[in-house]
C-alpha cells in the first residue's frame, strides 16, 4: 500500500497572486470545467421546462406577446414607428430578452448555489458562465419565430445576410458574459443588487436604439449626450441586428457595423479580462460570506 | 490496488514554498494539519446589501471584531484511519472541515492532503431540488471534477446503494431527509476517494441504512484510505472510528481512543450543563430575594 502514488495538496494562505496571474488561472478553470459548465446549462433547461412542449411554447410566446405590446404601444396609439414595424421590434426584443434573462440569472447564480459551493471546491466562476451560456437557448427559440415571421409576412427582407445573426450575437454573448461575471461576484456581498440591476437595464433599453432608429434622433437637440450616446455598446448591437434582419442605412438588409462590432469584441475581451480578476479576488472570500 | 489518478485530481492550486518534495511521493499519512488557524472577520463575512452599507456608513460603528473559529490545531489523519471529530456546537469542526476540502482558505498554518479528496460535506445539502436524484449524482460529479464518462459508469452502483426505489427519477423535492442523506452518502463513498470527510454523519439514515454505510466506510478504512467524520452521534464514533478528536471553541482538547475521547466529552458537557444549571439556580434565586 504504502507504494501507492499520490499526489500531495497543500492548503494554506497564498502570497496575493497578481492580477495577471489571477486571470489566467480563472480562464484556465472556465475552459478545464467546461463539462461542468455544459451539465449546469442543461439543468437550467431542465428546470425553464425546455424538455417539455409548454416550456417551449414558452420561449416562442414571450418575444412575440413583447413585440405585439410594443408595437400596440408605439404603432397603433402614438402612430409612430416605421414601416413593418413589428419587425423592427421584434429584431431587438430578441437579443435583449436574452440580455436581460443572461443578467438576471447570472446575478443569482453564485447565491442560490451557495449550498455547493459550501460543500464542495470547485471554481465558482463557472456558474456565471453557465448562467450566460444557457441564455443562448432561450434565443435560439425566440429564432423560430422571426423566421416564422419573416416567411410568412416579410418575404422580401428575407436575405442572407440573416446568416450573419449569429457574427453579432457573438460579439453580444462575450459583451454580456464580462458583465455577468462581476455582477455575479459583487452580488455575493450585496444581496439586493438584483433590484437595481433590474431598473438599470430597463433604463438601458430605453436609452439604446431598441425601439426607435438612432437617425430618428436629433442630434442639435442632445449636444453632449449625442456623443455619448455613441458610446453605449447596445448602439452598435441593435443597430447591427437591424442591418442584418430589418434594414440597413440603404433601406433594405445590409451588412453590420464591422468596424463597430470588432471595436466592441475588443472592449468585451478586455472586460471579460478585468471581471476574471474582480470575481477571481473575491472568490476566496464567498465561502465565508455565503 | 493503486488508485488510478484521473486529470482532474492532480490540478492543484499553486501553494506557497512547498517543504516536500513535489511530485508523487507517499509521505506516510494521509492527510497532516498542522498551526492550523481560521479567522472569520465578523465585519466581511455578515450578509449585506447596499441599503444596509448605505445604513452603516451614517452610524459610525467601527466593528472591525474578528474571531478565529480555530486555532493552534495540529493533527495527522494516517492511512486507514478512521477520524472522528467531535464537539458542542460552534467549536469550529464543520469550518475544519471545509479547510480540509480546500474550500476555505487558512489564515495560519497549512494542511497536507494525500491524493483525491471527496467532500460532500453535509451529506445532500447542496443538491438541486428542482432535479431527479439521477441528473443530482451527475451534476454532483461535474461539481466534483469527475470525468462525465466515469460518473456515468458509476451511476447504477450509487442508485443501487442509494436504495430509494423509482424515487431516483423523482425531484428531489419530494424526498425525506433520509433519503437525501442516503443519496449523499451514496455519491460522496462512490466516487473511490482517498480522503473522504463528512459533515453529520447520517443523523437522519435507518437503522438498515446505517448498517450498509457502516460496512462501506470499514472498507474504505480497510482499503488504507482516510476518513474524516464529524458527528453529534456519540456511539456512531465509538462503533465506526478508531480515533476521535474533542474539538472546543476551536481548539483539540483531547485526542485519542474513540472510548477514551467520548467518556471526556460526555464528562465535560455534563459538567458545563451542571455549571449552566447551577448559574440560573443561582440568577432565579438572585431574581427571587
Ligand atoms: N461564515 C461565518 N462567518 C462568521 N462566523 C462563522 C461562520 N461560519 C461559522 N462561524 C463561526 O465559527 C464557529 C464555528 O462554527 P462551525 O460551523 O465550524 O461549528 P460546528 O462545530 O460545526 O458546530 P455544529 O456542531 O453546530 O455544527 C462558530 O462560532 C460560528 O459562529
Ligand atoms: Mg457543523
Amino acid at each position: 500500500m504504502a507504494t501507492t502514488t499520490r499526489p500531495v495538496r497543500r492548503i494554506q494562505t497564498r502570497a496575493r497572486p497578481g492580477p495577471i496571474e489571477l486571470v489566467v488561472e480563472g480562464l484556465r478553470e472556465i475552459w478545464s470545467r467546461r463539462q461542468l459548465a455544459r451539465y449546469l446549462v442543461q439543468a437550467d433547461m431542465i428546470k425553464h421546462g425546455a424538455n417539455t412542449v409548454l416550456g417551449n411554447i414558452w420561449w416562442v410566446l414571450d418575444p412575440l406577446l413583447q413585440m405585439a405590446v410594443y408595437v400596440l404601444f408605439v404603432a397603433v396609439i402614438l402612430g409612430k414607428g416605421g414601416a413593418d414595424y413589428p419587425l423592427f421590434v421584434f429584431a431587438a426584443i430578441l437579443p435583449w430578452k436574452w440580455f436581460s434573462s443572461s443578467m438576471s440569472d447570472a446575478i443569482l447564480s453564485v447565491t442560490s448555489r451557495e449550498a455547493i459551493i459550501r460543500q464542495v471546491k470547485f471554481p465558482a466562476i463557472v456558474l456565471p458562465v453557465a448562467a450566460t451560456a444557457s441564455g443562448v437557448v432561450s434565443f435560439l427559440f425566440g429564432l423560430i419565430p422571426l423566421f416564422a415571421m419573416m416567411l410568412l409576412f416579410y418575404a422580401d427582407r428575407i436575405t442572407p445576410y440573416l446568416l450573419l445573426i449569429p457574427a453579432v450575437a457573438a460579439v453580444q454573448f462575450f459583451f454580456s458574459l464580462s458583465l455577468c461575471i462581476v455582477f455575479a461576484a459583487i452580488n455575493v456581498f450585496f444581496r439586493d443588487l438584483g433590484n437595481l440591476e433590474r431598473h438599470l437595464v430597463r433604463l438601458w433599453f430605453y436609452l439604446s436604439p431598441a425601439l426607435y432608429a438612432t437617425k430618428d434622433l436629433d442630434p442639435a437637440k442632445y449636444g453632449i449626450l449625442a456623443e455619448l450616446y455613441k458610446l453605449n455598446p447596445w448602439v452598435v448591437l441593435f443597430e447591427s441586428y437591424h442591418d442584418v434582419i430589418y434594414a440597413g442605412p440603404k433601406g433594405v438588409p445590409g451588412p453590420p457595423d464591422w468596424a463597430g462590432l470588432g471595436i466592441l469584441l475588443l472592449v468585451s475581451f478586455i472586460m471579460i479580462g478585468f471581471a476574471t480578476f474582480v470575481f477571481k479576488r473575491l472568490e476566496p472570500a464567498f465561502a465565508k460570506v455565503l | 490496488m493503486v488508485s488510478i489518478l484521473r486529470k482532474s485530481r492532480t490540478e492543484f492550486s499553486p501553494a506557497g514554498p512547498a517543504s516536500l518534495p513535489a511530485g508523487p511521493v507517499d509521505p506516510g499519512y494521509m492527510m497532516r494539519v498542522e498551526d492550523l488557524g481560521i479567522r472569520y472577520d465578523l465585519r466581511l463575512t455578515r450578509k449585506t446589501t447596499i441599503r444596509g452599507t448605505f445604513r452603516n456608513l451614517t452610524k459610525i460603528s467601527r466593528d472591525d471584531r474578528s474571531f478565529w473559529a480555530l486555532r493552534n490545531v495540529s493533527f495527522e489523519v494516517a492511512h486507514g484511519e478512521s477520524l472522528a471529530i467531535i464537539g458542542p456546537n460552534g467549536a469550529g469542526k464543520s469550518t475544519l472541515l471545509q479547510v480540509m476540502a480546500g474550500i476555505l482558505t487558512p489564515s495560519e498554518g497549512r494542511i497536507e492532503v494525500v491524493g483525491h479528496i471527496s467532500t460532500l460535506l453535509t451529506l445532500g445539502a447542496g443538491f438541486d431540488v428542482e432535479l431527479s436524484g439521477r441528473d443530482n449524482i451527475l451534476l454532483a460529479g461535474a461539481f466534483m471534477g469527475i470525468d462525465a464518462r466515469e460518473m456515468r459508469e458509476r451511476l447504477p452502483g450509487i442508485i443501487e446503494f442509494a436504495d430509494i426505489g423509482q424515487f431516483i427519477d423523482a425531484q428531489i423535492r419530494t424526498y425525506s431527509s433520509g433519503m437525501r442523506a442516503r443519496l449523499g452518502f451514496s455519491i460522496a463513498t462512490a466516487v473511490d476517494p482517498d480522503v473522504l470527510i463528512i459533515d453529520e454523519v447520517l443523523g437522519t439514515g435507518d437503522a438498515v441504512f446505517r448498517v450498509k454505510s457502516q460496512r462501506r466506510v470499514m472498507e474504505l478504512a480497510k482499503a488504507a484510505k482516510g476518513i474524516v467524520m464529524v458527528t453529534h452521534d456519540l456511539n456512531w464514533a465509538e462503533e465506526f472510528c478508531n480515533r476521535a478528536m474533542l474539538l472546543e471553541k476551536g481548539r483539540i482538547i483531547a485526542e485519542g481512543s474513540p472510548a477514551e475521547v467520548v467518556a471526556l466529552h460526555r464528562e465535560r458537557s455534563d459538567r458545563a450543563r451542571l455549571e449552566r444549571d447551577a448559574e440560573i439556580a443561582r440568577q432565579v434565586a438572585a431574581a427571587t430575594a
